[in-house]
């Protein structure tokens, strides 16, 4: 695929996006401003927007504790977002969820699921409801090379293989499950080798590579529409920052810190961009720029917001026809 | 040799009296022939005397108690004397296994359970909410109950089995003076009992109101208005000669407080009615200065410092010693502070000074059955409080009737000082902190 | 009108619900396989031969995962009824149905509905531990799901019609020993709880206990089999003159308190009876409840009768102890009523 076909410009947009999120979380957290804990995903931009870059608004999308990433590339808006983490009655969720449970059902992205594995059979689900409703939605979970391991991703992945449910498995191995290396908890090479055990498609992509992830995506999601069935693909990449805010990173030597962080997909992908002349340093600037803003507003917005009420603890457990 | 101390059959008419405070707490040294402990019988409370001296090693009731007469109230012992052991302790349930619970075998059948003699009522929610409404005295009821407890139907077994018309002490007492055969009468109080009203009215339908002319009386006493005496009735006459005496009532539902009492009492803070009182007062007061004011001459003061009268009644007459800066001091400070007045007062050891200064007074006559009356102020304060008796009756709480302990407070006031106004709101904010007294932690 | 066991009543609440709206499916193992059973206790039986392999899905076994697909399912449109073969295996779904089914539309701040059924087969028939549990207290004590426990036939077929037609997680309990299933998947000792089922439509609420047997002397709570050790022993007892009133509350999440506080405020008296260990089980929390809402009505402590604190026994002779009898529910009530 040539660097015109795919959105380029659109995709360095949404990873920026999502990077300069991300770090306004980290500040206003060292700040004291959010009462949330935060798992940020800086690094791995790359693996969320070159997905959700093939999702209609109606396809589903299931993350993770690390869910920030997906729901920006999906839809969900800044101020949402910010309004969750700062625990406002105008957050995605109400205030109810905090940053593991973003989501907006109305863009298909669930509130995120923080048990590790969880998703997985959970999209296959929602797979089964969009066949059986005779849709060509697709669903996709994204989840860690840790949740590979766990027993809902063998029975999950599985039960979507054995109905060919239109269903996409996207293993962001970032070499780490907290803080256990991968080649702890594996005597394979890469979790996509295990794709045989379930007779489905298994592929590696670079996840550091925007539009290597794209390609793959793509092939995988067409697939999934139109009644192939699922596909577990691995997008390697690198966390460039700790699990979670409480993470010093010791486990991790400086010289593979280095490495990872030359290949930061970001500022790769705008060398890519200039190269090939689709964009100029002021446009590059511009585009900084704006998202600053974005990410500003959102911001505003939050600390504007009003608390929830103590009593809203109470409501939204069951749904009763009333309150439709 | 350890020495059961009995309760003595102190009452007139009745059996059953109520054990009122200890002098002394156990592991205190008790001398022969001391005052140990207040007894309420039918007709006045009266100090019973250690039969023996030594430690009080052991006490089988708590002030407010239901006491028999002729029943163990109390051990006196040498301090390492070995005691028998009063009561079977209950034996826990066989063990199967360590760790595991033993197989749910037959439930211990009820008779069998063990019960310690005097002290605590086993009786169950419902039991207990039927007698308090009929006041129905639970140590006359007989349990058939889970575990030995009373239960609703041998509440409602009593109430049935009653034979003869019940009658209060103070209506018998006054159809016995007049000479009536109390036992024709029907009754009019709750569940059949005949009232003192029941009498009054039996006795005027009698005879007709003798003539004035008396016969010759003779004395039987002759005291003369000297001391004490003198003192009270020159005070006492040049009170209500002066002031201009308004008495405002008001019944208060002192069924939290009395809990309140019930509760120190189980964690071993044993205080009076009357402690609980001065307590509240001194919030009150502070609150409401203007009632904390005496007049001299011709002007008013409104004190600082609240000092509260205590009236005791004494086998000389009516003291009353002054409770200094009741507002700043703890219950338990204020209950071991009247404790000893009252000692003083009635032993005759108080001081000219322990008996002046006071800013406000507080009489009891509850102990006595009076429910409300006129008290005297007593000069040169502002006013004073008369305490009624606490007595369970029936009261509406919102559609229902139901028993709860009601008490009259009778604030008498001199309106040359004080208005009628600001005396109710005193007496009102007196009220609320007796019936919601949690609101004196506010 | 005609008399169904609890079997034949499910299938049919199952079948007419997805003849009614075809977003409902079954999802379980062994639920559609043909010449198969039907289930392990029969309630699927031909429902695959009228609605398809597609509606009628069996899954491998994967207990976990079989749960995370039907709320996945749920989640995204269609009106699952999942069930394992037995209540025991739920532990291996917990995290689907407690952490995810039970907390999702909480998490997303009410904007999505999870309109799950589980059904579980529960109680003790000698099969050893593992296939005799009762778990209704795990599932009670979970905020976001609603626990049914049907003891007759046509309690069965309405509150299961009324759970695929409820927006909220359902798991309904079902007792083996209640089922009459015919055929081998028969269950030895089985008692019949088949009743008159009408054959018009018509739901049972969720929410809503019944008054099994009026009577003045004392309230006995049970549900599923323990309803029908409540019942014998209230005979017995009539015959000494002790008129038990007997409450089953259908639904365990919602509850219908005023029911049993209504009652227990008339007789002044609770026993709870329940197949389930006694420790943190659902007795204690009906008994916590009444002794907290209806203290001063209480003429006697409140009394639980449960199977005792150990893991269900094989033996015939060790299973008749543990399963509260109707023995010890007599024993319960003369011991609150103050008799031998």
């Amino acid at each position: 695929m040539s660097d015109t076909q795919a959105p380029l410009l659109e995709m360095y947009r949404k990873m920026l996006t999502i990077r300069r999120f991300e770090e306004r979380c980290n500040l206003l957290f060292m700040q004291g401003r959010i009462p949330s804990t935060l798992h940020l995903y800086i690094g791995q931009e790359a693996v969320a927007v070159g997905v959700c870059a093939h999702l209609r608004r109606d396809d589903y999308v299931l993350s993770t504790h690390r869910p920030h990433g997906h729901a920006i590339a999906k839809g969900v808006s800044l101020n949402s977002i910010m309004a969750e983490l700062h625990a406002k009655a105008t957050g995605c969720c109400k205030g109810k969820g905090g940053s593991m449970h973003v989501g907006d059902m109305s863009v298909g992205m669930l509130p995120a699921i923080a048990i590790v594995g969880a998703n997985i059979p959970i999209a296959a689900g929602l797979a089964l409801a969009n066949k059986r409703l005779g849709t060509d939605r697709v669903a996709v979970a994204f989840f860690g090379d840790g949740a590979s391991n766990e027993g809902a991703f063998h029975e999950g992945v599985n039960m979507a293989a054995i109905w060919d449910l239109p269903v996409v498995f996207v293993c962001e191995n970032n070499l780490y499950g907290a803080s256990t290396h991968y080649s702890k908890v594996s005597k394979l090479e890469n979790v996509a080798d295990r794709a045989c055990a379930y007779g489905i498609p298994g592929v590696v992509v670079d996840g550091m590579d925007v539009v290597a992830v794209y390609e793959v995506a793509g092939e995988a999601i067409q697939r999934a529409r139109q009644g192939g069935g699922p596909t577990l693909i691995e997008a390697k990449t690198y966390r460039l920052c700790g699990h979670s805010r409480s993470d010093p990173r010791n486990y991790r030597s400086k010289e593979e810190e280095a490495f990872w962080q030359a290949r930061d997909p970001i500022p790769n992908l705008a060398g890519r961009l200039k190269a090939a002349g689709l964009v100029t340093d002021e446009q590059l600037e511009a585009i900084e720029q704006e998202v600053l803003a974005e990410v500003d507003a959102s911001v505003a917005f939050a600390e504007a917001s009003p608390s929830p009420e103590p009593t809203d603890a109470l409501t939204d457990v069951f749904y009763t026809p009333q309150e439709a | 040799m350890a020495t059961e101390v009995l309760v003595p059959p102190l009452g007139a008419t009745v059996d059953t009296m109520t054990l009122v405070k200890w002098y002394k707490e156990v592991g205190e040294t008790v001398t022969q022939g001391a005052a140990l402990f207040a007894l309420e019988t039918d007709k006045a409370t009266l100090d019973v005397e250690a039969p023996a001296s030594g430690v009080l090693r052991q006490i089988m009731a708590q002030p407010g108690d239901a006491v028999k007469a002729l029943t163990p109230i109390a051990v006196i012992a040498a301090p390492d004397e070995v005691l028998a052991p009063s009561t079977p302790a209950a034996k826990p349930a066989a063990v199967a296994e360590p760790g595991v619970a033993a197989p749910p075998g037959p439930s211990p059948s009820p008779s069998q359970a063990a019960r310690p003699a005097g002290g605590r009522v086993f009786i169950s929610p419902r039991a207990r909410r039927l007698a308090e409404q009929y006041a129905v005295p639970l140590e006359a009821l007989s349990p058939s109950g889970p575990e030995s407890a009373i239960v609703e139907r041998d509440v409602r077994a009593y109430l049935a089995a009653q034979p003869t018309p019940a009658i209060t002490p103070v209506a018998r007492r006054m159809a016995e003076e007049a000479g009536l055969d109390w036992r024709q009468l029907t009754g009019s109080g709750p569940a059949g009992r005949i009232v003192q009203e029941d009498v009054s009215r039996a006795i005027e339908a009698m005879q007709p109101a003798p003539p004035v002319l008396s016969p010759v009386n003779e004395a039987i006493q002759t005291i003369p208005l000297r001391g004490v005496r003198g003192v009270i009735a020159e005070r006492m006459a040049r009170s209500n000669a002066t002031t201009a005496r308004v008495t405002l009532t008001a019944e208060a539902d002192a069924t939290a407080l009395v809990a309140l009492r019930q509760q120190l009492t189980q964690d071993g803070v044993t205080v009076s009615y009357n402690d609980l009182f001065l307590y509240i007062l001194g919030r009150a007061l502070r609150e409401h200065p203007q009632l904390n004011a005496s007049l001299e001459g011709d002007t008013i003061q409104v004190w600082r410092r609240i000092h509260i009268g205590l009236a005791v009644d004494t086998d000389r007459g009516l003291l009353v010693p002054v409770v200094r800066d009741a507002d700043s001091k703890g219950l338990l400070q204020l209950a071991r502070e009247t404790q000893t007045l009252v000692e003083r007062a009635r032993s005759g050891q108080c001081s000219p000074a322990e008996l002046s200064g006071g800013t406000f007074t507080l009489t009891n006559l509850g102990m006595l059955g009076v429910d409300a009356f006129t008290p005297v102020i007593n000069l040169p304060e502002c006013a004073i409080l008369g305490v009624g008796r606490i007595k369970v009756k029936p009261v509406m709480v919102g559609e229902r009737v139901v028993g709860r302990h009601m008490v009259w407070l009778s604030l008498s006031f001199d309106h040359r000082l004080v208005d009628g106004g600001p005396a109710a709101r005193f007496l009102q904010r007196v009220t609320q902190l007796t019936e919601r007294p949690h609101l004196l932690l506010a | 009108m005609a008399i169904k066991t609890i079997v034949e009543a499910l299938r049919e609440a199952i079948a007419e619900e997805m003849r009614r709206d075809p977003r409902v499916i079954c999802i379980g193992e062994d639920i559609g396989v043909e010449g198969g059973w039907g289930g392990a206790f029969t309630v699927t039986l031909g429902l695959a031969e009228e609605f398809g392999h597609e509606r009628v899905l069996d899954t491998p076994i994967a207990e976990l995962g079989l749960a995370g697909v039907a709320v996945g399912a749920a989640i995204g449109g269609l009106r699952p009824i999942a069930d394992v073969q037995y209540g025991d295996f739920l532990f291996l779904c917990m995290d689907m149905l407690a952490n995810q089914a039970a907390k999702m539309r909480y998490m997303s701040g009410g904007t999505l509905t999870v309109p799950l059924v589980m059904r579980a087969p529960v109680g003790s028939t000698r099969r050893g531990a593992q296939h005799a549990q009762s778990l209704e207290a795990f599932f009670t004590h979970i905020p976001g799901l609603k626990v049914l426990a049907p003891s007759t036939a046509y309690d069965a077929k309405g509150l299961l019609k009324s759970a695929v037609r409820d927006d909220n997680p359902v798991i309904i309990f079902e007792h083996k020993v209640l089922y009459g299933s015919k055929g081998p998947r028969a269950v030895e000792g089985a008692i019949s709880a088949a009743g008159e089922v009408p054959d018009e439509e018509y739901l049972v609420p969720i929410g809503k206990g019944v008054i099994r047997r009026p009577g003045r002397d004392v309230t006995i709570v049970g549900k599923l089999l323990t309803v029908y050790r409540a019942m014998a022993a209230a005979e017995r007892l009539a015959q000494e003159g002790i008129e038990a009133e007997v409450i089953d509350p259908r639904t365990l999440v919602p509850l219908d308190k005023e029911l049993i506080l209504e009652s227990v405020r008339k007789t002044g008296r609770l026993v709870v009876v329940e197949e389930d260990n006694l420790t943190g089980g659902w007795a204690g929390d009906i008994a916590a409840m009444v002794a907290e809402e209806a203290f001063f009505y209480l003429d006697a402590p409140i009394k639980r009768v449960s199977a005792p604190d150990v893991p269900a026994p094989f033996a015939p002779v060790m299973e008749q102890f543990y399963v509260p009898s109707e023995e010890r529910v007599i024993e319960a009530v003369k011991w609150v009523m103050g008799q031998k």
